[in-house]
């Protein structure tokens, strides 16, 4: 890349520019973290007015503690779950999008829109829609199979309940980035199989998912920070973490912790939790997406 | 859906007629799809006309009897109206101020010699390693501290830099030809006025992009707003959503009444969405590579 022309050279001036946003980061982004950090170690009373320095301890109790073993535990199937979901379903609409090449700007709308769906309206729709006695969903399923709905009191009905809610929220964002990246292929390079008269599917799965695996990557990384983050509507509006904790994802065990419960350092310790997963992922992404720049280039 | 009509006027129709038979398997998939996603958007949409008589037909799929009341019961009686307002000026602050601040940073990266620049950049960016969750507590303790609870500056603050809107500014001003940047070092234009007169003119479709994402994003936080704001007067639409189930559930459950506001909801950020998809895609084309 060529040398990128400064024609200013005033720090003064660089550094009022970068002040307003330095500021914000500062105070409403690390200072917040850092604190984070520094209460996972203390156990709070009287919302947080008392602290007392216990080391290790509210981590030693998480390690411990069933009720958080199990959030962990599900929380980390519902990603495999959404992310797994989410890709295949988004990869075939996407597939489809990109092989038709007429009324793309139509369909497209009509395919990302759930990118504009606000979680909480999603949950309290499909509150309405499957439930147990007045959902019209509920009642043409049950007519047509062996089923019986009952999320209200089923863990594992609510859970997959969720997952589906939780998929088709991220629909939209997953179907934006596979046909883009899908619409870059060269033709070049998939013209061959093309010719040989290689099946749709095999097409897609054996030609173009490895020719866009940057991409997946990035989404597998995007939707499981989502699954991990954006899903509190879900589980607040739908479930309340029931029945029985089998919907008590990580995201809303912290949020009760911390503001029904005021248990302040405990939530921060799982806050922490939360920040390590994060950077694992990220991490992961950026390495593996370095990879694919330098074999590219 | 126009759909159908648009083979006609497309320039390479013979071979589209070859590969029809084919296609319109896929376009069946396609259809099929787009309806199945929209289906519990067109029920709702059909429901929230309906009266809770109605509703609990369940397989009453008619326009209701109540038409539009349910919206205006939603609107005024259940303060969907005030809601609908705080979140708008929440979000219209937020757009401003993220991409107001991030234009002055990417600046300030890309134009200025700047000592640790990579620091610096390093710096903005390792922010995205901190979303709301990890800083929560202490987040909610500030306000309180600063006394901002129940405020719009606890709302906006937060959101309003960003690590996302600094490195697409940063990307898109690093591809403005340097050409014009020397035109403009030669003419001995100041900073602002390069700004103004050549940065933001050349970067219209990636401004309108971030403010689009941004705009969404923001109407659609529910976490944040639910922690900083307990009254219920300065509460946000999407929380409304929680007020309003709650409310109507006494007695029998006027899901007609839910469904108008979950609708109330949802429309402000799909009709920008459906307005402003282009500018939305392209910077995601961008932001991926």
């Amino acid at each position: 890349m060529a040398e990128q022309i400064k024609p200013y050279d005033s720090k003064l001036q660089a550094g009022a520019l970068l002040l307003p946003t330095f500021a914000v980061l500062i105070a409403f982004l690390y200072y917040p973290s850092i604190e984070t950090f520094r209460l996972s170690l203390y156990e709070t009373l009287f919302l947080g007015q008392q602290q007392q320095w216990i080391g290790i301890q509210n981590f030693i109790d998480l390690a411990t503690s069933s009720t958080y073993q199990n959030s962990f535990t599900i929380s980390l199937l519902f990603a495999a779950i959404v992310v797994v979901g989410t890709i295949l379903i988004s990869l075939f609409i996407g597939y489809m999008l990109f092989e038709v090449s007429v009324g793309t700007s139509t369909y497209l709308v009509a395919a990302i829109w759930p990118y504009a769906l606000p979680p909480a309206v999603a949950a309290i729709l499909l509150n309405f829609l499957m439930h147990p006695n007045l959902g019209i969903f509920t009642h043409y399923l049950e007519l047509l199979t062996p089923w019986t709905l009952d999320w209200f009191n089923n863990g594992t009905q609510a859970f997959l309940l969720l997952a589906i809610v939780a998929i088709w929220k991220q629909l939209g964002y997953n179907i934006i980035f596979i046909v883009a990246a899908l619409n870059n292929i060269p033709e070049t390079l998939t013209e061959s199989a093309k010719l040989d008269g290689v099946g749709r599917l095999k097409m897609l799965f054996k030609v173009y998912v490895p020719l866009i695996s940057p991409t997946m990557v990035f989404l597998v990384v995007m939707n499981t920070i989502y699954s991990f983050f954006a899903t509190f509507p879900l589980v607040d509006l739908m479930t309340s973490g029931g029945p029985s904790e089998a919907t008590n994802l990580l995201i809303f065990k912290l949020y009760r912790d911390a503001f029904e419960f005021s248990n302040l350092g405990y939530a921060s310790a799982q806050s922490v939790v939360l920040f390590l997963l994060v950077a694992v992922l990220m991490y992961v992404q950026i390495r593996i997406s370095e990879g694919y720049a330098q074999y590219g280039a | 859906m126009a759909t159908e009509t648009e083979p006609a006027i497309q320039a390479d129709a013979p071979t589209l007629r070859q590969r029809l038979p084919e296609n319109l398997f896929v376009h069946t998939g396609i259809v099929f799809s787009i309806f199945a996603m929209a289906a519990p958007l067109l029920l709702a949409l059909v429901m929230s006309t309906q009266s809770t008589t109605e509703v609990y037909q369940v397989t009453n799929l008619g326009i209701g009897s109540e038409g539009l009341s349910n919206y205006k019961t939603a609107l005024t009686d259940f303060n969907f109206a005030t809601y609908l307002w705080n979140s708008l000026i929440m979000s219209i602050i937020i757009v401003i101020g993220k991409v107001g601040l991030s234009l002055l940073a990417a600046l300030a990266l890309v134009y200025y010699d700047l000592p640790f620049e990579r620091g610096v950049f390093m710096f903005i960016l390792l922010t995205l390693l901190l979303p709301v969750p990890v800083r929560i507590v202490p987040l909610f303790q500030l306000m309180a501290d600063l006394s901002w609870t129940n405020t719009m500056l606890a709302l906006t603050g937060p959101y309003i830099a960003s690590a996302t809107a600094v490195f697409l500014f940063r990307q898109q001003f690093m591809s403005i030809p340097s050409s014009l940047v020397e035109t403009a070092k030669l003419d001995g234009v100041g900073p602002l006025q390069f700004l103004f007169r050549v940065l933001i003119p050349m970067s219209k479709g990636m401004i309108a992009g971030v403010c689009v994402i941004t705009y969404i994003y923001s109407w659609n936080q529910f976490l944040w707003p639910l922690v900083a704001v307990t009254e219920q007067s300065s509460q946000v639409v999407q929380v409304g959503i929680r007020y309003i189930q709650g409310s109507a559930q006494a007695g029998l459950t006027q899901w007609g009444l839910i469904m108008a506001g979950a609708v109330i909801a949802l429309l402000p950020p799909l009709v920008v969405l459906i307005a402003l998809h282009r500018p939305l895609l392209q910077t995601f084309a961008i932001q991926q590579k």
